[in-house]
């Protein structure tokens, strides 16, 4: 294998653009990409982390936003209260803290809520077909958003007078403020999905004979279940966990003594406990299990924990005691924990003679949820399980009848918001394919699980998420406080890009290193892509196109991702040797072969694209990938059917160049029109370019470079002067006044030049 | 088979290949690029689909220099089959791998462009160099036209070649002056189209034939004579089958020359020359013999390279066109043959034939077996003429 100075092999093997060996094969870069990271495959919707935390850390929070919600309705909802399975994985566990990915989440909305524009446009409806969905929690929201944008006409039915499902009736508003959840779901709203509130659905045949082509039904689990124990239906002073946060968050009366007990370890139960806790109540939560088989995310625990609920771990209600009528006191047992049971937990076992009395005036069950299925008609004929659930195909979430689907907790049973988005998307995809028989044929992705590899093990730790203070929390105020920028890019910083690639995309977008073009083969435009081979900015390094660009029609287009590099066609070299003397970054190497006879070949990681080589290569044996001449004298010759202006723009002034193009032309007095043609370097434009202008009719050629000393390949602009010369003398001999072959100098110091250079042009060939 | 490729299997005498290989024997190319084989691609057009054809790389690679025509005894014409499968591809949007960026064929296409094109062409003319030049000075129709070929422009684009090409130009006036000839040079003069023929490009190359043809009826001359190997051949052979008879008699200087021997100088030195034969003037028009009775009137010796005549092999490259490392190597292997006669000079015919020596001479790695000095037939003639004149003075 060919040795490359020590440096480079530095950068190549440290950094996630690489160079294949120009033995293997291809002559290409490659972005690496291990697979995918493990926060990516983490969450049920394949949210690109990796990359909106990349592009936080490089300050570009629209394009992180974007990359969110790609994949996500309710960013700054799952930014708030997702479990976050995500950071459960992430790499940086073994090191120290996980990345703050949600709060990160939550941080681009908060910033997207503080700048003025949405993004979220009214969508067109372009199909006949419309889709009915029962229920407004994340689940019908994902499935509505995505449905809309797909073209079909959504309505979403809603029993309550608010949408949402669980985010609005289940979680408190300290930790998810109503206005976000109000917000997110207005942006669905305006992209044409309505919303029916206060209409519960009683009749799914009523439904389909309105005419609705597709039902989705994602109707949660609002029916709490019972303790089974003596005494609860005899009492006053029971409120199921679900009724009770419901009433406290639609804002009705709801009546609970001084002292509370919860019932359970979930979610809800701690989200009830603190909901009592700031009615003013003192709270007692009792749980089977030790708090390490605490369903409840850990964190909400110890926020609980420190605004003063009392937890009894291993302790089980046994009865409830009453006075006149109404609670006074539970009964429990303390218990061990035994073998683990089927959902692989320790199963409790009560410990004899271990009962304990907590006195009461309110109890919360809050062990779990079903869902409440008594609306369906007698003759639904749909499949229920035993616990309540609809039954459905794992694939398509198609429920036993056709045109109906299910999905979300009436499914799972109580799971999270993020399974729900999961199930959302899912279903929008089926009922696509079930209504639009092109989209059935295609095959549907598999998930694959990867295996990725760390490379840093640099402690950081994690930056802390600031909270409101534990005296001030007596109210419904949102205890998190979010982010600052400066907070965000730090804490963004210490994402450790497992698997490399983020798939940000942003190496299609703009960069000020410009080492990669795309191009879409039989075009002859070209996109400059700006992947930096050795920059340590991450993320401006991905590789997401996979050989593939999505129009905006949604059609996939082959690319060619390719370094701008020069490349020899070995069978042409003449082993002359001109392009060793004139590369400045010695790319060009002569190697002797077998047979004796000398053959060139660039080292690609060496070469700076400038093409100065190829311009003065004697057998063209040298060609620029995307640069080549073909393409540079096609887009001439496509300039040329009126009397035109051929512009030869190095890279470096392009930019200031197509300012120019705007440029109001008759400010300089011409009819001529002005061709604008980028090559990296004014080293490339080799005599042909120019006389092939002229041969396709142009009325001039002018190049434009750097001054003496400014050349971003240091000498290129020296040999375009010499190639301008050669072609001035050609062009002269062939009747051509020498004045209509100019190169210019423009420095990037003095931009305003350019519109004096090609005015006064135009004026000298008149 | 397509009507265009039927047609050339006909008329190029394809259909007789025995499919025997010697083409494949002596041909340059074949020699180092192991791949490529005259007899396969005309079997190709026999057999296989001879659409491909047109879309072969190795259409490209041949060097035109009709080695196979010399030893084909069925009468296969290679070349031409070559040349005009060429212009089929050509249609097809199919092209070599022009020299130099194309900046040739640019030229040659910028040439078409008439009659807008004022060309600056003859601006080394001095006033030694006894010239008419049409359309400012007049002429009569006795007078001898002299065509000049693309000297002007290889003088612009050779820089870095020590070439001088014009002084094949100027040497060949002089020897005319020395015959008391002085002849027109047309300052419109076109590019014969040679290369373009060559590379596919038909319809440029038909252009460039007819403007030439007007211009010379234009002057009223009878009779033109060339310096350069290749414009000869294309006015003798390819103008007359592309767009008719001539009326115009076509010699090489050469010939002009070896009707005038007793009118050359002699050379009293040591000088050892050896000649190399153009392919466009050897084995397409048969002129072997004139060179060498020229060489021979001065009483130069004249070391015969062992490949000479219609075994002479090529400068290695034509029509600006595929000038790789295949080239390069029969370039440096016919140099080293040509320095191993012990000559001090080798003498050629044909402008390109001393680019192309030159160019593959221009580099450091080039070892000094292969390193001698090329001088244009004209050139050796005039510079003698040159010697003699001081010597008079003297
Ligand atoms: C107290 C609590 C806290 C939680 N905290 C978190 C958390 O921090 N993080 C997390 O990820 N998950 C949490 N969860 C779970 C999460 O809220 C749910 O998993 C998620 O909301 C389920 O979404 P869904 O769309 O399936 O159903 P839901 O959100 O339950 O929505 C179903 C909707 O359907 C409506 N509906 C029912 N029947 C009818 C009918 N016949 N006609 C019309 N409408 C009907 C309901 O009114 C409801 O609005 C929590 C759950 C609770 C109860
Ligand atoms: S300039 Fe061209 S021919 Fe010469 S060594 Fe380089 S690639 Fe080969
Ligand atoms: S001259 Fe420019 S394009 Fe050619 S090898 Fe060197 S850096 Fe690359």
């Amino acid at each position: 294998m060919q040795k490359l100075a020590p440096d480079i092999q530095n950068i190549l093997e440290a950094k996630e653009v690489y160079l294949k060996f120009p033995q293997i094969s291809s002559i290409k870069y490659a972005i690496k990409k291990v697979e995918t990271s493990k926060c990516k495959s983490a969450c049920p919707i394949d949210t690109d982390v990796k990359a909106y935390l990349g592009l936080i850390a490089a300050g570009k929070f629209e394009k992180a936003l974007a990359i969110v919600k790609r994949d996500n309705p309710l960013p700054g909802i799952c930014g708030r209260v997702c479990v976050h399975p995500c950071e459960t994985e992430c790499n940086r566990n073994e090191i120290d803290q996980p990345l703050a990915i949600c709060y990160l989440k939550r941080f681009l909305a908060d910033y997207e809520l503080n700048s003025t524009n949405s993004t979220n446009s009214i969508n067109s409806t372009n199909s006949n077909n419309s889709i009915a969905i029962i229920g407004s929690g994340p689940a019908g929201l994902t499935a509505a958003n995505d449905l809309v944008r797909l073209g079909y006409k959504v309505t979403v039915f809603e029993e309550l007078p608010v949408a949402g499902g669980m985010l609005y009736t289940g979680i408190p508003e300290y930790r998810l403020p109503r206005d976000i959840i109000k917000i997110e779901i207005d942006a669905i709203k305006k992209l044409g999905v309505k919303i029916k509130t206060n209409t519960k659905i009683k009749n799914l045949n009523k439904l389909q004979k309105q005419g609705y082509n597709a039902i989705f039904i994602a109707i949660g689990t609002h029916k709490g279940l019972k303790l089974g124990i003596p005494g609860e239906d005899k009492f006053e002073g029971f409120i199921d966990c679900i009724t009770f946060l419901r009433a406290v968050n639609l804002g009705e009366k709801v009546e609970i003594g001084k002292k509370v007990i919860v019932i359970g370890g979930g979610n809800a139960a701690i989200d009830s406990a603190r909901t009592a806790l700031r009615l003013g109540s003192d709270v007692h939560i009792v749980y089977r299990r030790s708090r390490k088989e605490m369903p409840a995310n850990e964190w909400e625990i110890e926020e609980a924990e420190k605004e003063g609920v009392k937890i009894h771990y291993l302790a089980s209600s046994v009865k409830i005691l009453g006075e006149k009528g109404k609670v006074v006191a539970m009964e429990c047992i303390k218990n061990k924990l035994g073998p683990p049971d089927a959902s692989g937990r320790r199963r409790p076992v009560p410990i004899k003679c271990s009962e304990f009395k907590i006195e009461a005036d309110t109890i919360i069950p809050a062990i779990s949820q079903q869902p409440d299925t008594s609306w369906l008609s007698a003759n639904h004929g749909l499949e229920i399980s035993k616990w309540n659930s609809f039954v459905i195909d794992e694939e398509t979430l198609a429920t036993n009848i056709k045109g109906i689907f299910a999905g979300g907790d009436c499914v799972t049973g109580p799971k999270t918001i993020i399974e729900a988005i999961a199930a959302g998307h899912r279903v929008a995809k089926s009922i696509d394919r079930y209504l639009n028989p092109e989209v059935r044929s295609e095959k549907r992705e598999a998930r694959v699980e990867f295996e990725v590899v760390v490379e840093s093990k640099d402690k950081k730790e994690r930056v802390l998420m600031p909270e409101l203070p534990i005296n001030k929390r007596k109210n419904f105020k949102e205890v998190e406080l979010g982010f600052t920028e400066e907070m965000a890019i730090e804490e963004a910083k210490r994402c450790l890009r497992c698997g490399f690639c983020a798939e940000c995309s942003e190496c299609i977008a703009d960069c000020d290193k410009r080492l990669v073009a795309l191009s879409i083969p039989e075009e002859t435009s070209g996109i400059l892509l700006r992947v930096p081979l050795d920059t340590n900015q991450f993320p401006l390094n991905g590789g997401p196109l996979q050989g593939k660009l999505s129009r905006t029609d949604a059609k996939e287009i082959p690319v060619i991702v390719e370094p701008i590099t020069a490349r020899v066609i070995s069978n042409l070299c003449r082993g002359c040797g001109d392009c060793e003397e004139i590369c400045e970054y010695s790319a060009p190497k002569l190697q002797e072969q077998e047979n004796g006879v000398k053959i060139c070949s660039i080292e690609e990681a060496l070469c700076k694209g400038c093409g100065v080589c190829a311009s003065i290569c004697p057998s063209s044996a040298i060609t620029m990938n995307h640069f080549s001449n073909s393409r540079i004298n096609t887009l001439s010759v496509k300039s040329v059917d009126e009397k035109k202006i051929v512009v030869f723009v190095c890279n470096w002034c392009y930019p200031m160049a197509q300012d120019f193009k705007k440029l109001d032309l008759n400010s300089i007095n011409s009819k001529n029109s002005i061709n604008l043609i980028r090559v990296m370097c004014s080293g490339r434009i080799t005599p042909a370019f120019i006389i092939e202008a002229f041969v396709q009719g142009a009325d001039g050629v002018i190049g434009i470079g750097c001054p003496e000393g400014e050349c971003h390949y240091v000498n290129g602009n020296e040999t375009a002067e010499k190639n301008f010369e050669k072609a001035r003398d050609i062009l002269y001999t062939l009747g051509i006044r020498p004045n209509k072959i100019k190169l210019e100098r423009l420095s990037a110091k003095k931009p305003e030049k350019l519109e004096k250079i090609i005015g006064s042009f135009i004026n000298t060939i008149r | 088979m397509p009507m265009g490729i039927k047609d050339i299997v006909n008329r190029t005498k394809a259909y007789h290949c025995l499919d025997c290989g010697k083409c494949t024997s002596v041909c340059p190319i074949s020699l180092l690029k192991e791949d490529y084989s005259p007899r396969r691609l005309v079997q190709k057009a026999l057999l296989e689909k001879p659409e491909s054809l047109l879309k072969d790389e190795f259409l490209w690679w041949c060097l035109t220099c009709s080695m196979c025509d010399e030893i084909c005894e069925s009468d296969v014409h290679y070349t031409e089959f070559v040349r005009d499968l060429r212009a089929e591809a050509h249609k097809i949007g199919q092209e070599g791998v022009y020299a130099h960026n194309g900046t040739m064929q640019s030229i040659m296409r910028m040439m078409t462009l008439s009659p807008t094109l004022k060309q600056n062409r003859l601006d080394w003319l001095t006033k030694d160099l006894k010239v008419k030049i049409y359309p400012t000075d007049s002429a009569s129709p006795t007078d001898l036209l002299y065509f000049v070929g693309c000297l002007p422009y290889f003088d612009k684009f050779f820089t870095n070649l020590e070439l001088n090409t014009l002084d094949i130009a100027k040497s060949t006036i002089k020897i005319l002056n020395h015959l008391g000839i002085e002849p027109i040079l047309m300052a419109n003069e076109k590019c014969c189209g040679h290369d373009l023929l060559w590379t596919g490009d038909i319809e440029n190359f038909k252009k460039l034939a007819q403007q030439n043809i007007e211009e010379i009826k234009r002057t009223g001359a009878k009779k033109i004579v060339f310096s350069c190997a290749e414009g000869y051949q294309t006015f003798k052979q390819e103008y007359p089958k592309h767009i008719g008879a001539l009326d115009i008699e076509v010699i090489h200087i050469s010939e002009l020359i070896a009707e005038n021997l007793s009118q050359l100088t002699t050379h009293n030195s040591q000088l050892k020359v050896t000649y190399q034969d153009p392919c466009r003037l050897g084995r397409f028009c048969g002129i072997y013999e004139e060179p060498r009775e020229i060489i021979n009137a001065m009483e130069l010796k004249l070391n015969e390279m062992p490949k000479n005549r219609k075994s002479a092999i090529c400068c290695g490259t034509s029509g600006w066109m595929n000038c790789g490392t295949y080239s390069k190597q029969i370039q440096l292997a016919r140099l080293t043959e040509a320095k191993s006669t012990g000559a001090d000079l080798l003498i050629t015919s044909c402008p390109k034939c001393q680019i192309h020596f030159k160019c593959a001479m221009n580099d450091e790695n080039t070892p000094k077996e292969a390193k001698i000095e090329i001088q244009d037939l004209t050139t050796l003639i005039a510079n003698q003429l040159n010697k003699r004149k001081k010597d008079v003075n003297e």
